[in-house]
């Protein structure tokens, strides 16, 4: 399963793609289980530039019946960090939060990897 | 304090304005996000991994209660109650909106501060001694030349591009404070032969991938022709320095690749032809010295009843025992104040601490303060009478932490908690530590231990330089960390060494007190941890370590 990332551009907010917009939480982004969906829905992020900067793909595993990323970078951008527990996302708390503060799973980030290529 | 003149002010105003402007053309679109990053970043303005951090200038470390105030303001009313001060002594907003940061650079100009090259490929922030103008083994104060550096770098046009970033630490102490030796350019104030005063020139220092204690290129270089002997410096790099490769192109890797001999015969032969045209007036020096004379600390002060509260009162004896430093003259002391609460962010201060720290240093510390590439702060100048009423007022806002240089005063990067191009976390790593340590009696029992940990490779953490260095990889997508032992970012400067395989995450703190473990097993004395570490060899930590691997 897949989600599309990005943050937003007037603030730099974490956000998630669904239906052609922009939310905020992971739990509430659309998914892809096919790549053809999320190829097209990435293509049609970055024709957003005044919305969005560097949107990219990210690989999510189940956890505790909610989608969390496998990368630990990417569930830190869903959550906040975690020096400040009121800060971000997470501030919210509730099963959510809870659900990706317990994922396991690792792999690189595609964000991450991207902007070490850019560089 | 130097304090910015009319010129000053018009170019802050000036760059601001653009600065609004673009970001105006950023959000309607008429900018690309590739067009205008270069912008943001020549104004500070990062993007980070939950928002934009915005990294503020604070010029050699140097502070007054008015300007931080204005932080104080600026992190209320823009950021979330809080900034972040770094190893770059600057401090940092992490909870930024782009569009605000226009009226943020407008709320710093008004108090003569900015953000301007605090990213890109130009001379940045200026180190210097955060004990300058007060401290005890100073030959003169630094900031004088720092502050000479600020004026000739700021927007240099031949400078603003170089091959990579570039920084400059001054330091007049026979005890560096600065970590010079691990800087593009360290200079190191001597007094000559002939009873002036003068650089040796350190160049090629730094960190991040490939570390490098720089060598001494000129022993002794006379003071009024230092801006000539900079430029013949920067202007070698620019020509030399490898564009093609981000990896290679500090001037580190240059120096490396000539060899420090042959790099200064190309400066000198440049500086022959620069000729004196590239110095200082000696009137424009002293125009600049006038500002940074030794405050009026008045007639020989009555150091009260210290000496009786020191004895009466054993929290207040430790505090002196550890963040209280020799001034140059009798009656005051050098207060420092850290910024590495038990269990707190490393160099992270709140907005209602900053204003006690205004108030602070305005009611008994001569309206001075700064802050130490070890993200702390320091009021350079209180009488000694003073010093309990400054205790007392930084204890009620959580700062009163006894821990300046012990195993608790830990440097850590924002790592994968903020910055976006992190592998691993170091704060909580840091934290961790802290609390592990948190019993004032065995941390003083340890002693000097300094703990530097970066989230990657880039070293902003300082990892290298850490008599332990810690350093977090990535290893398949999970934090792993690996231990270097024996790094000194002072007058003993080295590059620490690699300990072994690298470290899951929940096994950092068990290794750290193992190693501490092996030290107090070990020293004899009053060895530091680093002289038992440079007498035993790694050998007695690697196996407390990894014994159990075995």
């Amino acid at each position: 399963m897949k989600a599309l990332t990005a943050n937003r551009l007037s603030d730099g907010e974490v956000v998630f793609w669904k239906d052609g917009a922009w939310v905020e939480r992971l739990a509430e982004a659309g998914l892809f289980d096919e790549d053809g969906p999320a190829a097209s829905a990435e293509a049609a992020a970055r024709g957003q530039p005044t919305l969005v900067i560097d949107p990219y793909l990210i690989d999510l595993v189940d956890s505790s019946g909610f989608w969390a990323p496998v990368s630990y970078r990417e569930r830190i951008r869903a959550l906040g960090p975690t020096n400040h527990e009121l800060h971000g996302k997470q501030a919210e708390g509730g099963g959510a939060v809870e659900a990706l503060r317990q994922a396991h799973g690792a792999a690189r980030s595609s964000g991450r990897v991207n902007l070490i290529r850019r560089k | 304090m130097y304090r910015y003149d009319a010129v000053d002010r018009a170019v802050l105003a000036d760059r601001t304005a653009e600065f609004r402007d673009q970001v105006e053309r950023r959000l309607s679109g008429e900018l690309t996000e590739d067009q205008f990053k270069p912008l943001r970043l020549m104004n500070g303005l990062y993007l980070q991994l939950h928002a934009y951090m915005l990294r503020v200038a604070v010029p050699y470390g140097s502070l007054n209660p008015v300007q931080m105030r204005a932080l104080a303001d600026i992190a209320r009313r823009f950021d979330r109650g809080y900034g972040h001060f770094t190893t770059r002594t600057n401090i940092q907003f992490n909870w930024v909106r782009l569009a605000d940061a226009p009226d943020i650079l407008d709320a710093l100009a008004a108090v003569d501060l900015h953000a301007i090259q605090t990213s890109g490929n130009c001379i940045r922030n200026v180190t210097a001694d955060p004990y300058a103008g007060a401290a005890a083994d100073e030959l003169e104060d630094p900031r004088v030349w720092c502050e000479a550096i600020r004026q000739w770098s700021s927007l240099h046009p031949e400078f603003s591009f170089l091959p990579r970033k570039f920084k400059i630490a001054v330091t007049a102490s026979p005890h560096d404070r600065t970590a010079a030796k691990v800087h593009d350019i360290g200079l190191l104030l001597r007094r000559g032969r002939d009873g002036e005063t003068g650089f040796e020139v350190i160049v090629g220092g730094g960190m991040g991938r490939t570390p490098h204690v720089g060598p001494t290129i000129k022993a002794y270089l006379p003071s009024d022709r230092l801006f000539s002997y900079l430029e013949a410096i920067l202007r070698v790099y620019n020509r030399h320095g490898r564009r093609d490769n981000i990896y290679k192109a500090r001037i580190k890797i240059l120096v490396s690749a000539l060899g420090a001999e042959a790099f200064a015969r190309e400066v000198e032969a440049e500086w022959e032809r620069i000729g004196t045209d590239g110095d200082l007036p000696r009137a424009e020096v002293d125009r600049i010295r006038s500002a940074f004379t030794t405050p009026d600390l008045g007639g020989a002060p009555s150091s009260g009843d210290f000496e009786a509260r020191r004895a009466a009162e054993p929290a207040f004896a430790r505090f002196v025992r550890n963040n209280l430093k020799a001034h140059l003259r009798p009656g005051y002391g050098i207060v420092d104040i850290s910024l590495k609460g038990i269990g707190e962010t490393p160099g992270d201060i709140s907005a209602d601490q900053m204003e006690v720290v205004a108030d602070l240093a305005e009611r008994f510390g001569q309206g001075d303060i700064r802050a130490t590439h070890e993200q702390n702060l320091v009021l350079p100048h209180v009488r000694l009478e003073h010093v309990h009423e400054v205790w007392k007022g930084l204890a009620a806002v959580g700062l009163a932490t006894p821990n300046i240089n012990l195993i608790s005063d830990i440097i850590a990067c924002p790592g994968l908690d903020y910055c976006a191009l992190a592998n691993a976390r170091a704060i909580c790593v840091a934290q961790d530590i802290a609390r592990r340590f948190e019993a004032p009696d065995r941390a003083e029992a340890i002693g000097e231990l300094k703990i530097k940990i970066s989230g990657c490779i880039n070293a902003c953490g300082h990892h290298h330089v850490g008599h332990i260095g810690i350093l977090g990889v990535d290893k398949k997508g999970e934090e792993f960390y690996q231990l270097t032992l024996g790094g000194s970012g002072a007058e003993d400067a080295a590059v620490g060494k690699m300990l072994g395989p690298a470290l899951p995450i929940d096994r950092v703190t068990d290794a750290v007190e193992a190693i501490v473990e092996a030290y107090l097993r070990e020293r004899t004395g009053g060895e530091r941890f680093l002289d038992t570490l440079r007498r035993t060899g790694d050998a007695p930590f690697r196996e407390a370590v990894y014994a159990d691997a075995h």
